[in-house]
């Protein structure tokens, strides 16, 4: 976990925080005790399957919901009890919930209007918005007379036009084509360069969290389990759940040797030793058995008995840049490889006996 | 476009021998008691009832004008007959208003309950739709009249010391109607309200909107339909009310509905009474048209 950086300044700051829906028997503990720290101005996500809580999270946010316990300042101020119209948030909704009955460019100038702008603030604003998401040609058009991937742009340019502090984005991309969302991707990238605005993004697909976030907060059970930059969540992910969830994982129960505070030397099946490194807070003793996570592409094959740890080719998959070469070790594990192709011979045919090597550093232990 | 349209009429002519039982439905059970109304408000009264067969447009004049019985050249506004047309306009008018006033929040409540607890809540509203109009209509009058429960209540509580009479006002009226009609305009409107994303409603909030501002900007515009229709079915029957009028208002606030009655029995005047019913058509027509045509207005204007 990394703690929040005092010397960066604090959008959003959830303590203690936790939400139960329904009351005795029927309670359901949708968030419990988050304490997060959302930097001014960064792309913050929140990933998870669905039903971890992280929507419930944004909502609380947003101000749909109230927590049940803890306290939640935005920009320093105590929002916990205020509705969303007192917050200096905007939401993106997962359906856009554009007005129906409003045109494009009055959908945008609504929130401006609603805070009782004048009306020649809200026409330029307005149009910069349309500017903004390139939408000038469908301003007179309503919401059900433009496409799918306009209409994401529109909402995005409602939520943008009040100047919120932080905005909002409840799996936006969720409902557009792969191309699409491909394109929305690197557009909301961009928004937020070009205003510079706090985003917090809720999504459950881990690759758009990957490549589109400055920190992520994995979410499960109503918790957060890890959070950290993109290549910390990936590379050294703290429990299984988050191994699991993000990206493709190789799981190997080794043996403990000895350990310090953050390195593990451990014994690997077939008795080569390697280093591990150890989740924050984990001390496990010498002889402990720990769960060690290896990701496919830090793997490397080699033939003739020139690795301790041997394995035998089930099969290989092509994936046109990389290919996936699936292996059983000698006790039944199975692991998975990934090779790029460029350069790289021909995967070994099924049946062929090979080693296992592993980059440095690849090694990382787990909580269960 | 390419073959000749008066072929294909041709070939197909047969055809239209299909629709021949929702032709007849629409000829002579819907359109045809119509032509028989037009037919007797153009006749002359028949001694006892019923219609002579002699062309008269004296019906006509008497919806508007009356002839004194002494100097028949002395010619003057019928006031009895316009007065009858004005209360049947406006009290309909009122009770549409009072229906969208009182309705709009009853179909919020429902379409915001839990959707397993909703049809209970509807059934309620439907309850006194399955009782006899007139036993609903009487049970206000008991509620109304001067030793009736409101009155009485009053009284035994020392908030009054005479009775207040409410029987045969138009305020009895009204009552009844709103009543008797306020489920043609809840139902209506539960099923806009029902259809609305109420994701709308966060997105409202959302926005800096207040909950008036919510209520103005949002959930109106998007009800509206429902709105539109409950008037209609409130305003249609409203207008041509009979029971209500006649039980609530006795003769003196009679509605266009107890003077065509009375036209056609008491009066035996049929031509007059057909005349009147016209009338009423006539009414609810133009005010449909201009209601729709004012919504549409309104609409076109947001749109510009």
């Amino acid at each position: 976990m990394s703690d929040p950086d005092p010397t960066q300044p604090s959008e959003i700051e959830i303590k203690g925080l936790s939400k139960i829906f329904g009351q005795g028997s029927s309670a359901f503990k949708a968030l419990s005790d988050i304490n997060l720290s959302i930097r001014t101005g960064e792309f913050f996500t929140l990933l998870g399957p669905s039903g971890c809580g992280k929507t419930t999270l944004l909502r609380v946010i947003a101000g749909f919901e109230q927590p049940s316990t803890g306290s939640l300042k935005i920009n320093g101020k105590e929002v916990a009890g205020q509705g969303p119209n007192a917050r200096p948030v905007n939401t993106v909704f997962q359906s856009y919930a554009l007005f129906p009955h409003m045109n494009v460019a009055q959908n945008i100038g609504f929130g401006l209007k609603m805070l009782g702008r004048p009306a020649a603030e809200v026409k330029e604003t307005t149009a910069r918005m349309l500017k903004l998401v390139q939408m000038e040609a469908m301003a007179d058009r309503k919401p059900s007379e433009i496409s799918g991937g306009q209409q994401q742009r529109v909402a995005l340019a409602r939520a943008l036009a009040p100047q919120p502090r932080v905005l909002l984005l409840d799996e936006p991309l969720s409902a557009l084509d792969l191309k699409l969302r491909k394109e929305m991707q690197s557009e909301l990238k961009r928004l937020q360069t070009e205003t510079g605005i706090t985003f917090v993004f809720v999504t459950h697909d881990q690759e758009e969290a990957l490549t589109m976030s400055d920190r992520i907060a994995v979410m499960s059970g109503g918790r957060i389990l890890q959070l950290g930059a993109p290549h910390d969540i990936y590379n050294s992910p703290a429990e299984r759940f988050v191994a699991d969830f993000i990206g493709d994982t190789n799981f190997l129960t080794v043996k403990v040797v000895e350990a310090t505070d953050t390195v593990a030397q451990v014994r690997m099946p077939g008795g080569m030793l390697q280093s591990a490194r150890l989740p924050a807070g984990m001390h496990p003793a010498a002889g402990d058995e720990v769960s060690v996570v290896i990701r496919p592409e830090q793997a490397n094959l080699t033939e003739g008995g020139a690795s301790p740890l041997s394995a035998t080719v089930t099969d290989s998959v092509f994936f046109g840049t990389d290919t996936h070469i699936h292996v059983t070790l000698a006790d039944g594990t199975p692991f998975t490889l990934r090779r790029q192709n460029a350069g790289n011979p021909t995967p070994p045919a099924p049946g062929t006996e090979v080693g296992l090597t592993f980059a440095h550093g690849a090694l990382q232990v787990i909580r269960e | 476009m390419a073959s000749d349209p008066n072929q294909q009429t041709e070939r197909h002519g047969w055809k239209w021998l299909l629709s021949a039982p929702a032709l007849i439905v629409l000829v002579l059970a819907a359109s045809g008691p119509l032509m028989i109304v037009v037919l007797y408000s153009f006749l002359t009264p028949g001694n006892m009832g019923g219609v002579a067969w002699e062309f008269s447009t004296d019906a006509w004049f008497r919806v508007f004008f009356r002839r004194d019985i002494f100097d028949p050249d002395n010619v003057t506004v019928n006031q009895a007959h316009l007065a009858v047309l004005w209360r049947s306009v406006w009290l309909s008018a009122q009770t549409t208003v009072i229906c969208a006033v009182l309705g709009f929040p009853t179909a919020w409540f429902i379409a915001t309950r839990p959707p397993s607890q909703r049809t209970v809540w509807l059934f309620l509203i439907t309850i006194p739709f399955w009782t006899n109009l007139l036993i609903r209509t009487f049970a206000i009058q008991e509620m109304l009249r001067n030793n009736g429960t409101i009155n009485t209540a009053l009284m035994w509580l020392g908030v009054i010391n005479e009775p207040i009479p409410m029987m045969f006002t138009d305020f009895a009226v009204l009552l009844g109607m709103a009543y008797v009609f306020m489920p043609l305009m809840v139902l209506p409107l539960y099923a806009a309200m029902d259809k609305m994303d109420f994701r709308l409603v966060e997105a409202g909030y959302d926005l800096y909107a207040s909950r008036m501002a919510v209520l103005r900007h949002v959930i109106l515009p998007l009800v509206k339909p429902g709105f539109i229709a409950g008037s209609i079915l409130v305003f249609i029957p409203s207008i041509g009310a009979y029971v209500t009028p006649r039980v609530l208002g006795g003769g003196q606030k009679m509605m266009l509905g107890n003077l065509i009655a009375l036209q056609f029995g008491q009066g035996r005047n049929w031509p007059l009474g057909a005349a009147l019913a016209m009338v009423l058509l006539i009414i609810t027509i133009t005010a449909l048209v201009l209601y729709l045509r004012a919504v549409n207005r309104q609409e076109a204007k947001r749109d510009g």
